[in-house]
């Protein structure tokens, strides 16, 4: 007998009892699907995870200098950053968030604040998924303000130390932002109320999160200097410092609290304290591993049971099929014939739950994707063929037993079986 | 001599109290075209001979000479290929397989010779013609009568054109007139040259043989010869 005979001969067996066969699939069916699901969608996490890392920059230090005389420490630090040299330090700028009402025609950040109160119901829950206007956060940032945050110029031009040194009443706002406000219009040019000074837009940044209503997009950024017309009396306390590259921000993190022992005389006159970020991204990035390692294991067990399930209704099988084995036997079907055949079956059973597991587990990392991580995600190729091979191997192994055994039974007692 | 047993015993739980003697030293030789029924009571051996001579079950002791070949020294794989080419098997409960069809049924020892598809089709075909049924091939044998499913397990059994026709209760399950039909066909087939072998407990059946072989107790009672009027 050769294996198109054989195969033929599967196909058949298949299709006579359908019910069997289903049941023998939906094992498999639901271990794949599970097992590409929860991979995929981890996998869309994490890289969802480290765009936003990437988007917020890699390689930052945040230092906070504080003076009791209350000097603002900003413009030492940042003489002494940019006389590092950029093989050390791309980029200082404040890192003080603004509070200050912002109005552009009809639209002000008051409406927009009554907008996020509204998302949420009294209980606790989420009431507006969709996207709405939230109000900007405004920053107090330097000329390298674009630099250590990541940003690019969509269009006009950044800050520049000039307008830092004139109190120039100029902002740039983030893609999101500038949505907000303007919709869709060139927002350059244009003067916006900062509670209620002129202030012109003389750049925006391109978008570089758009997944979130809570976007990192959605911001406004002034020279720093100016903080002295919209809050009088703010002192910069916290900065960040963008290093060249991970082991520049070693190096940089190190010269840099020097310099704070030095500014703050040893801790008497002030205190200070410079920290890079990439360790805390280390530590993300070790939890989404270990997220990884956990729930792709939980996968792993989840395609085993279905494995051991297929092995059962197996066996089954071959006991429901003692007499056909026997009928088989008795009209010269050879041992390796009858092995040939419950081995096929079992693989194809296998391979045509896998197909089914995989459309079905496509859906699911379509729609979990959605839902969970509000991100799209395709299943890689590599986990849908490898999810599938898994399976129709799955299937030689678990068949292979019941299909010994069937094979070893004497076609007497075979054929004795009712 | 075609078939040769000699002493042979098949013994189940051997040296034990309750040991069964299924077949107690029994010799027996059979020529090419003759037609041998071999008549016991339930429990007298003669299925147990059926699946010694059928090469189904291996004898505990004793000699089995299928056509000189010494059966108890061939392996699985061999036995495998004499059940498929020297014998063909008609069992009382038809052991048809209940999914395939008639013709894949009739098929199947073809396939296990690995005879190619198109000749696989044409002898098949011949033997259900030969039975009268080659306009019901795509049936499934529970849509048909029990006589029907008898004749598509002839066909099955001829279709290899075996040299041996053993049949274990053939009319077993059958009404006396399809009973007689099926008789008709295995005088047919040793008209034709098979040598059959039919086992029963019917002595109105064994009368219609020409050698009746009666079993009892796992022993050979009586070997005679008779005189049968064929149509």
């Amino acid at each position: 007998m050769n294996i198109r005979q054989a195969i033929k001969m599967a196909v058949k067996s298949i299709l006579g009892s359908k019910g069997r066969s289903m049941l023998t699939m939906l094992g498999i069916i639901i271990g794949i699907a599970s097992v590409m699901t929860i991979v995929s969608t981890i996998n869309g996490m994490n890289e969802q995870n480290l765009k936003q890392m990437e988007a917020m920059g890699t390689n930052r230090i945040d230092v906070s200098a504080y003076l009791y005389n209350g000097q603002n420490a900003f413009e030492a630090l940042y003489n002494y950053c940019n006389s590092l040299g950029s093989d050390l330090v791309l980029g200082v700028t404040p890192n003080s968030n603004a509070s200050a009402t912002v109005v552009y025609g009809s639209k002000s950040s008051t409406a927009m604040q009554k907008n996020q109160e509204n998302m949420w119901s009294m209980d606790g829950s989420q009431q507006n998924q969709g996207n709405v206007a939230l109000p900007p956060n405004l920053y107090y940032g330097s000329d390298q303000y674009s630099v250590c945050n990541n940003f690019t110029l969509a269009g006009g031009r950044d800050l520049s130390a000039i307008d830092i040194k004139n109190y120039a009443q100029v902002c740039i706002l983030g893609a999101r932002a500038a949505q907000n406000f303007f919709n869709y219009a060139d927002p350059v040019g244009q003067t916006m109320q900062i509670n209620g000074l002129p202030f012109t837009v003389v750049g925006v940044y391109a978008e570089k999160d758009p997944n979130s209503n809570w976007s990192m997009d959605n911001v406004i950024v002034f020279p720093y200097s100016v903080s002295r017309l919209i809050q009088p009396g703010t002192t910069m306390n916290d900065f960040t410092v963008k290093a060249a590259s991970a082991e520049a921000a070693v190096e940089a993190t190190s010269r840099i609290s020097g310099f704070l022992t030095g500014l703050t005389n040893n801790g008497k006159s002030g205190n200070g304290y410079a920290n890079s970020n990439n360790q805390w991204q280390n530590s993300v990035n070790e939890q989404a591993t270990m997220m990884s390692l956990v729930l792709g294991g939980i996968a792993a067990i989840s395609l085993l049971v279905g494995g051991i399930g297929i092995m059962n209704i197996m066996l089954v099988t071959v006991t429901e099929r003692t007499r056909e084995i026997g009928i088989r036997r008795a009209i010269g079907a050879e041992r390796s014939s009858i092995v040939t055949q419950f081995l096929i079956e079992a693989a194809m059973l296998c391979g045509i739950g896998g197909l089914i597991g995989m459309a079905l587990g496509t859906v699911a990392t379509r729609v979990a994707g959605k839902l969970l991580v509000h991100v799209d995600i395709w299943p890689s190729p590599a986990i849908t063929v490898g999810a599938f091979l898994l399976s129709v191997l799955l299937g030689v192994v678990f068949g292979i037993y019941p299909a010994a055994k069937a094979s070893k039974l004497q076609p007497v007692e075979a054929l004795r079986a009712e | 001599m075609l078939v040769k047993l000699k002493d042979v015993y098949k013994i189940y739980g051997e040296g034990m109290e309750s040991e069964v003697r299924a077949l107690d030293g029994v010799s027996l030789e059979i020529d090419r075209g003759e037609f041998v029924a071999v008549v016991g009571q339930s429990g007298s051996g003669k299925s147990t001979m059926m699946n010694v001579l059928g090469c189904l079950d291996i004898p505990t002791r004793g000699d089995y000479l299928l056509d000189g070949t010494d059966v108890r020294e061939l392996t699985d794989k061999e036995l495998s290929h004499i059940r498929n080419k020297q014998i063909g098997f008609i069992f009382q409960q038809y052991n048809l397989i209940q999914n395939l069809n008639v013709l894949e049924n009739v098929e199947l020892p073809l396939i296990y010779q690995g005879i190619g598809a198109d000749d696989r089709r044409d002898m098949a075909m011949e033997a259900l013609e030969r039975v009268g049924l080659s306009d019901r091939v795509r049936h499934k044998p529970t849509e048909m009568s029990g006589g029907q499913q008898q004749r598509v397990a002839i066909a099955r059994a001829i279709a290899t054109h075996p040299p041996i026709i053993m049949a274990d209760e053939p009319t077993g399950a059958l009404d006396s007139h399809t009973g007689h039909e099926v008789l008709g066909f295995l005088q047919r087939l040793n008209k034709e040259g098979s040598t059959v072998i039919l086992i029963t407990h019917d002595n109105g059946i064994a009368a219609t043989a020409r050698r009746v072989v009666r079993l009892a107790d796992g022993r050979i009672t009586e070997d005679q010869a008779q005189e049968v009027d064929w149509l």
